[in-house]
């Protein structure tokens, strides 16, 4: 056969140009760089500084080759990183062009003549791009014979970041990483010529939740982690792909272990989700699950005893399934599986509530939460996916504006972030409805184009708990932005803080038309939801009010009509109380830790006074301390399963670690059931998979949102103030436990307060003061900044300042305020006696029921806040 | 021709233009520059229309004088006719190549030719603003421009609606820290914002986007100092001197072994020997070695080259460059290869270390020199320095690498000799070696 | 079947009587092996007792048997090892494993592992098979100080590796011999 010559070729596409790369023709959108067109044809053109995320820099210069434009030849081989493509260009890389060639070998020896020969002790070694393209593109010997320039080495820029300044090829990815993407200009060029080093500034504080990329970005082995240094060598590692667990952003991973014990993780690529980020806690915090505390086999109370001893599986599920069998055949069991279940172990404590323990009294909410949240997640959230309309991280990218509430996207997002900062540089307006101008508002307000602010969004201050008013009286500037197509509304899991804020939002999107999203902070809140382990809603979306849903689901779980309980059950708070009341005779409770909850005193309560606990947990908890029996469950790195990020995109995830032996959720609760003699059918997170996918959503209506009306800030009487609150991204949380280097990057813990109540109060900045509340009190440094008046900021949960377990109060309530009197370290202001029994306040029951002995490993603030109670 | 240090006398066959203030007494005063037609220029300009100056400049022909002779006219006119963003003027004072004294002088002597030029220039390109970015070093200098600025206020000819134009002009003078790679373009503009001064990636050229991301021209002093000139004078007139594709007056400035180093003011396509013969010929008589014809980054040339006309064609076909007609000369008792070294020694010092070639090029090559000239250099290293400057040369980000090689290369062609002679001493063991090929050292 | 066959079977009996033998009294008298025999690997240190190995697993990457483990870890100003910034914490030789090919010790950059003459590395349990640090490291010599201590022969690595063989003389290791393997090796 012949094939007859090609004489007609195709038109280019719009918007397109023909050029040739090494006498093969192509076509690439206008704008593209030669070096990414060469790669799409698989002519790979070695480059340092060129990274697709980044601005190009055209530094290293390794990636020359020669170029004809309109048919002449250009006198100097040009950067490929830097140079656009045009009509009718001819391109001749390494593969065609000698000139071009000699110009990348000559450039990678110039490159080499000041790095040292640290290849063997090098982090990078055996994954250096540098080492790579040194080998394919270099000379076998240098004809460098004269000093190589030295630095001492290492320095540290972050706590988990060392600098050798010998082997940079400053390339300057990291400094344009840390202006450009993360938004924290913690690293700069400095001096000049061969001297030219990154160094850090010196008034700056360092600090940035995204400093480990550059440790990923970097094209030679510069820049080193804390934790990872000398742990091992690429080629002794094995990488698995994974899904972060910290947060909702659902960042794709790789994570590289060796010898049953992950060394580090890295983030993954992908392109939809969080590009080629991660953030700090994602890449840093994995040490939890090998920490030596954690539960290795099932734990039973030993009736003679009262303490936890070691069991047999078969004893502590006979035990656990005797116990929740008697307490649901008195008065009932409550479910708290917490908010980091997968979205399969979330199914199976919705089964094994509703078909073992026959109830509709299951929350994961281990936060904030209330009714008007629960209508509007069963209402504007429950079965959004990208695919099926919800908001996505593109679709923030492409946003004409977007209006952040009860949200602070840097702390609990923090892709998020980079996706919303990323939106900035380029074209969208970003508003912030909050208190003050954090890092993270600064950075996606008023954002440095190439010359200057372009354009920007801004901070819309309101006082804590008004925000429900505000969003309703936006400002005029803001409600017009948010009336162009394809604005966005991201609601954060503190708007249940707020009452009436969820129903502000849906009448704000009715109103302008933009689009909500809603943003929890943990992994396994979304699919939580979808899984049904709320008290009104059952798998796929259904309403446990709604007869067709729930036969759908007998029909599906193999029931006999009707066995499916048909009134909604309590949520957290209501199951707590219930408990501690004596309602309800047992608790579930699988992934929480009771001070993340409103009312950690209430949690402590009701876990002392339930008849009956089953904890599955992987380290001591206050829970455990408690529990009748304690089951020991696997880390998201030893189980597979699905976490559905705040978009309701699935990011499943395989096994990283296999044959520890430890079970996930599902396979427990499984078990657990088979010994209630119940069968759940979830042995594996594939077959839960299955049945989820089998089970498809629910299609028919979904409820009304909530229509609340929007309630005031309230007003501080005197010696008071509002108390604005939220976690940092970097706190006391369990997951980060010995972690020293991430905790290094972590912000330092401060109260916030305007100027003019800082002059109200007589506090100066650096002076502490104490926030009040009846719970008790927390003592903390003060800062002032900007933010509405008779207001203070208070971190979360970070070192000292504890709000949920000191203060026993949230977001938008009332708390008093004082500065601490300068006094002897040690001496802090007078507050209830913690050690009285009969005091209701939160430190009082937690020092009742916490022995001291068993505190969880890195619980560092445990001292501090003893020392304010002082 | 004139010298402004030492006037020659009767030969004399053109009007000193640029220069022709310098030696009136108290030149820098704006009374003595007013005296002397001083500011007639801008009122012309300021009755004229814009786009009239651009295109009077172009049809001058006059040519950038820092270095790349770019026409003026056709940069200028590259700023776009609405201003929807600020323009920006910027006047490149940051004169720092080795062997180069014309920018300063001329602002010493005469500032308000320059300020007068800035007037005119910004009323061309619809700019507003002007800033001076000068050599922090030449404190004098910078002192006598704040004055004359000072002045130009006070007359009335800088500030709001100057001469009763309408037309507003703030001019800024901001002393640099000294770095050489801020008298590129880019890099000024960097270093202007606040930042380090690395140049630009280009596009966008300055004329899109240059000083706080506006449209921008950056101008050399003695490029803007011409235009009065050229507006009083006319085209024509200017076209009178000068070759044809490079028209009009130059400073020159000699330095080095000439029996009166200075500048003198000819116009461009004159040779070195007619520029020595005005500066009283070699110094006691030792003949010439080696020049160079624009500073040290132009290629050297030697004595064969004397009746190379010096513009920017004549330079080009010499095998090297006019830029900025800084006239280096040294006679035989200079050592080649050690002038070559210091040179790259500045280089080196002076890189701004962005691009690979020119930071770790310069870093290598005054090494090996450094090495030759102490006589530990081996012929190898001839062969090394050569690839590495072609390495070098044209693979860098911005200019800098490619004049910090051409001394460097034109040395080795012209006197390749005195390269190998200080060779000489490892020439034994080099061919003990190449007989052991393969060998264990 | 021919009929002096039988004999010609006695005939190779016959010869063999008279050639020397090869049986060896092992163990009672001990073989020498030739001088770049493979034996059990050694790890080297410094003259001054620090070790050159600095974990780089650079054998573990090279073994074909996948018999080596090696995990670095930090020298610190109070806990130094080996010159420089990093030492082998932990280094496992698994004799089960190893074939003696001897690439492992071509990959050493450091020249930290070698390679004695050793060869009786035969035992009755896999456990005392898999060798560790403390098996494979070798003796201290006159001279030499239990690591960890700071660097007593130079102000970095770079006077250890380029001062070498002179930091050995003057240490008391003789002209002919290196510190390495004694004087097989330096001939």
């Amino acid at each position: 056969m012949t094939v007859a010559p090609e004489t007609d070729t195709p038109p280019v596409p719009e918007g397109y140009v023909r050029l040739t790369v090494d006498g093969r023709r192509i076509d690439a959108p206008k704008g593209e760089l030669i070096i990414r067109t060469a790669e799409r044809m698989g002519v790979v053109i070695p480059r340092f500084c060129d990274h697709p995320l980044l601005d190009p820099a055209g530094a290293c210069r390794q990636c020359l080759v020669e170029v004809e434009v309109n048919g002449k030849a250009m006198p100097k081989p040009q950067a490929s990183c830097t140079m656009t493509v045009a009509d009718g260009m001819v391109v001749r890389t390494q593969h065609t062009s000698p000139a071009a060639d000699k110009a990348q070998q000559g450039i990678m020896e110039l490159l080499l003549i000041n790095h040292p020969l640290d290849c063997p002790i090098c982090d990078k070694g055996g994954e250096c791009p540098l080492q790579n393209q040194a080998l394919k593109h270099g000379r076998s010997e240098s004809r460098f014979r004269d000093t190589k320039r030295t630095f001492a080495k290492p320095i540290p820029i972050t706590s988990q970041v060392l600098l050798d300044r010998e082997r940079c090829v400053l390339c300057q990815r990291c400094t344009r990483f840390a202006k450009q993407v993360a938004g924290d200009p913690f690293i700069e060029m400095l001096e000049r010529g061969a001297l030219q080093q990154v160094g850090t500034a010196e008034h700056h504080s360092g600090q940035s939740y995204f400093s480990g990329n550059t440790i990923q970005i970097c094209p030679v082995g510069a820049l080193t982690s804390t934790a990872y240094r000398f742990r091992s060598r690429p080629f002794d590692l094995v990488s698995t792909p994974g899904v972060c667990e910290h947060c909702a952003s659902g960042c794709s991973q790789r994570t590289d272990w060796r010898r049953g014990k992950v060394m580090r993780r890295l983030a993954g690529e992908d392109p939809e989700v969080n590009e080629e980020w991660n953030c700090d806690k994602g890449r840093f915090a994995f040490r939890y699950a090998t920490a030596t505390d954690r539960f290795t086999r099932p734990l039973v109370r030993d009736r003679s005893s009262g303490e936890l001893r070691e069991a047999s599986w078969t004893e502590a599920l006979r035990t656990a399934a005797d116990g929740l069998v008697t307490a649901r055949d008195a008065r009932g069991v409550g479910v708290l599986p917490g908010g980091r279940v997968t979205m399969e172990d979330a199914y199976a404590y919705s089964k094994f509530a509703r078909m073992a323990l026959g109830t509709n009294d299951i929350d994961h909410r281990a936060r904030v939460h209330s009714d008007e949240e629960l209508e509007f997640l069963s209402s504007t959230v429950v079965g959004t996916a990208p695919d099926a309309g919800g908001v996505t991280y593109a679709d923030l990218e492409n946003a004409p504006a977007v209006l952040c509430a009860a949200f602070e996207p840097e702390e609990e997002s923090p892709i998020v972030f980079l996706r919303l900062r990323k939106a900035a540089r380029k074209h969208t307006r970003v508003f912030h409805l909050g208190q003050w101008n954090s890092p993270g508002v600064e950075k996606t307000v008023a954002v440095a184009g190439a010359g200057g602010p372009l354009h920007s969004g801004d901070l819309l201050p309101c006082p804590p708990g008004g925000e429900a008013a505000a969003l309703d009286e936006l400002p005029a500037e803001a409600d017009e932005a948010l009336r162009q197509p394809g604005a966005v509304l991201v609601l954060g899991e503190r708007a249940a803080h707020v009452t009436g804020l969820h129903s502000a939002a849906v009448r704000l999107a009715r109103r302008t038309g933009a689009r909500i999203a809603w943003v929890p902070r943990r992994a396994g809140e979304r699919g939580a939801i979808e899984a049904g382990t709320t008290p009104t809603l059952l798998p796929g979306g259904r309403m446990v009010t709604d007869s067709r849903a729930r036969a759908d689901i007998e029909r599906a779980w193999g029931l006999k009509p009707t066995m499916l309980p048909d009134t909604p059950g309590r949520d957290t708070g209501g199951i707590l109380a219930a408990t501690a009341s004596g309602e309800l005779s047992g608790l579930l409770v699988g992934g929480v830790d009771p001070d993340d909850l409103p009312d950690p005193a209430l949690a402590r309560r009701a876990l002392e006074r339930a008849d009956f606990v089953v904890s599955l947990e992987m380290r001591p908890t206050v829970a455990t301390e408690r529990a009748d029996v304690v089951l020991p469950i696997a880390p998201t790195v030893e189980k597979s399963g699905t976490f559905l990020n705040w978009e309701g995109r699935a990011r499943e995830f395989a096994v990283t670690i296999e044959s520890t032996g430890s079970l996930p959720d599902c396979r427990v609760l499984d078990t657990l059931a088979v010994e209630m003699d119940v069968d759940l059918f979830t042995q594996t997170p594939a077959a839960v998979a299955g049945e989820l996918e089998r089970l498809g959503s629910h299609d028919g209506r979904r409820p009304q949102p909530p229509d609340v009306p929007a309630s005031p800030a309230a007003e501080p009487g005197p010696g008071q103030v509002l108390l604005a609150t939220w976690h940092q991204l970097l706190d006391n949380g369990s997951l980060q436990d010995s972690e020293p280097h991430l905790a290094g990057t972590a912000r330092p813990t401060a109260a916030r307060l305007s100027a003019r109540t800082a002059q109200e109060f007589g506090v100066r900045t650096g002076q502490h003061v104490t926030v009040g509340a009846a719970g008790g009190t927390v003592t903390v440094e003060a800062e002032v900044v900007d933010m509405p008046d008779r207001t203070v900021w208070l971190p979360t949960n970070s070192g000292p300042s504890k709000v949920d377990r000191e203060l026993g109060v949230g977001h938008g309530a009332l708390v008093d305020l004082a500065a601490d009197v300068p006094a002897p370290p040690g001496a802090a202001p007078a507050s209830p006696d913690p050690s009285r029994p009969d005091n209701p306040a939160g430190p009082a029951v937690q020092e009742g029921t916490a022995p001291t002995g068993s505190r969880r490993a890195g619980d560092s603030g445990g001292s501090h806040s003893e020392g304010s109670r002082a | 021709m004139t010298d402004a240090a030492n006037p020659p006398e009767g030969t004399n066959p053109l009007t000193p233009v640029l220069t022709r203030r310098w030696l009136s007494p108290r030149s820098w005063t704006l009374h003595t520059y007013e005296q002397l037609e001083g500011y007639s220029a801008l009122r012309t300009a300021l009755s004229a229309h814009p786009d009239q100056l651009i295109e009077l400049v172009k049809a001058a022909g006059l040519r950038g004088r820092g270095g790349a002779g770019f026409p003026a006219g056709v940069k200028w006119g590259f700023m776009p006719k609405e201003p929807s963003k600020p323009h920006y003027l910027v006047i490149n004072a940051d004169e720092g190549e080795p062997g180069t004294c014309k920018d300063v002088p001329l602002m010493m002597a005469d500032p308000h030719s320059l300020i007068e030029g800035c007037v005119i220039a910004a009323y061309a390109m619809r700019a507003h603003h002007c800033m001076i970015y000068v050599r922090g070093e030449a404190l004098h200098c910078v002192r006598r421009l704040h004055q004359a600025v000072r002045e130009a206020y006070e007359s009335g000819y800088l500030g709001r609606d100057i001469l009763g134009s309408g037309f507003d002009l703030d001019v800024v003078v901001h002393a640099g820290a000294g770095a050489y790679i801020c008298g590129e373009e880019t890099a000024l503009l960097d270093s202007l914002e606040g930042k380090r001064g690395q140049p630009r990636l280009k596009p966008p050229f300055p004329a899109q986007a240059g000083l706080y991301a506006c449209p921008t021209t950056v101008n050399n002093v003695e490029t803007i100092a011409s235009v009065p000139y050229v507006v009083n004078g006319g085209s024509d007139w200017f076209r009178t001197m000068g070759r044809e594709k490079s028209p009009g007056p130059k400073i020159y400035s000699l330095s080095g072994h000439v029996e009166n180093p200075g500048q003198y003011e000819a116009p461009l396509g004159t040779t070195l020997r007619e520029l020595l013969e005005l500066a009283g010929g070699m110094k006691d008589g030792v003949p010439l070695k080696f020049w160079t014809p624009g500073g040290s980054s132009t290629p050297l040339l030697t004595a064969d080259h004397l009746d190379v006309p010096l513009d920017f064609e004549g330079a080009t076909e010499a095998g090297t460059m006019l830029g900025t007609t800084a006239l280096m000369i040294f006679n035989e008792t200079v050592s080649v290869p050690w002038a070559v070294m210091k040179w790259t020694q500045f280089y080196e010092h002076e890189s701004c270390g962005k691009c690979t070639p020119c930071r770790e090029g310069c870093f290598w090559l005054a090494q090996v020199l450094e090495r030759m000239v102490d006589g530990r250099g081996t012929e190898e290293d001839i062969d090394t320095l050569l690839d590495v400057c072609d390495n070098i040369l044209g693979r860098s980000f911005c200019a800098l690498g490619d004049g910090a090689v051409s001394p460097i290369t034109s040395g080795i062609k012209y006197f390749r000799d005195e390269f190998l002679a200080l060779c000489e001493r490892n020439r034994s063991t080099e061919t003990a070696d190449t007989a052991l090929v393969g060998a264990a050292r | 079947m021919g009929m002096f066959d039988p004999l010609k079977g006695f005939g190779v009996t016959f010869s063999t009587m008279f050639k020397k033998v090869v049986t060896e009294e092992y163990p009672e008298v001990k073989k020498i092996p030739a001088p770049r025999f493979h034996g059990k690997h050694q790890l080297n240190r410094h003259p001054d007792g620090l070790e050159k190995c600095v974990g780089c697993e650079l054998c573990a990457w090279a073994c074909p048997a996948d018999a080596i483990f090696v995990e670095g870890a930090d020298n610190t100003t109070e806990l130094r090892y080996s010159p420089g910034e990093r030492y082998g914490a932990d280094y496992q030789i698994n004799y089960l494993r190893c074939i003696g090919c001897g690439l492992c010790i071509e990959a050493c950059p450091t020249r930290a592992l070698t390679m004695t003459n050793v060869y009786e590395t035969a035992d009755d349990n896999r456990q005392d098979l898999i060798f560790t640090k403390e098996d494979l490291v070798a003796p201290l010599l006159p001279g030499m100080e239990q690591p960890p201590h700071p660097m007593r022969l130079g102000d970095d690595e770079q006077d250890y590796y380029v001062q070498g063989p002179r930091l050995a003389r003057e240490q008391g290791v003789p002209e002919d011999e290196t510190v390495e393997t004694g004087p097989e090796e330096a001939r």
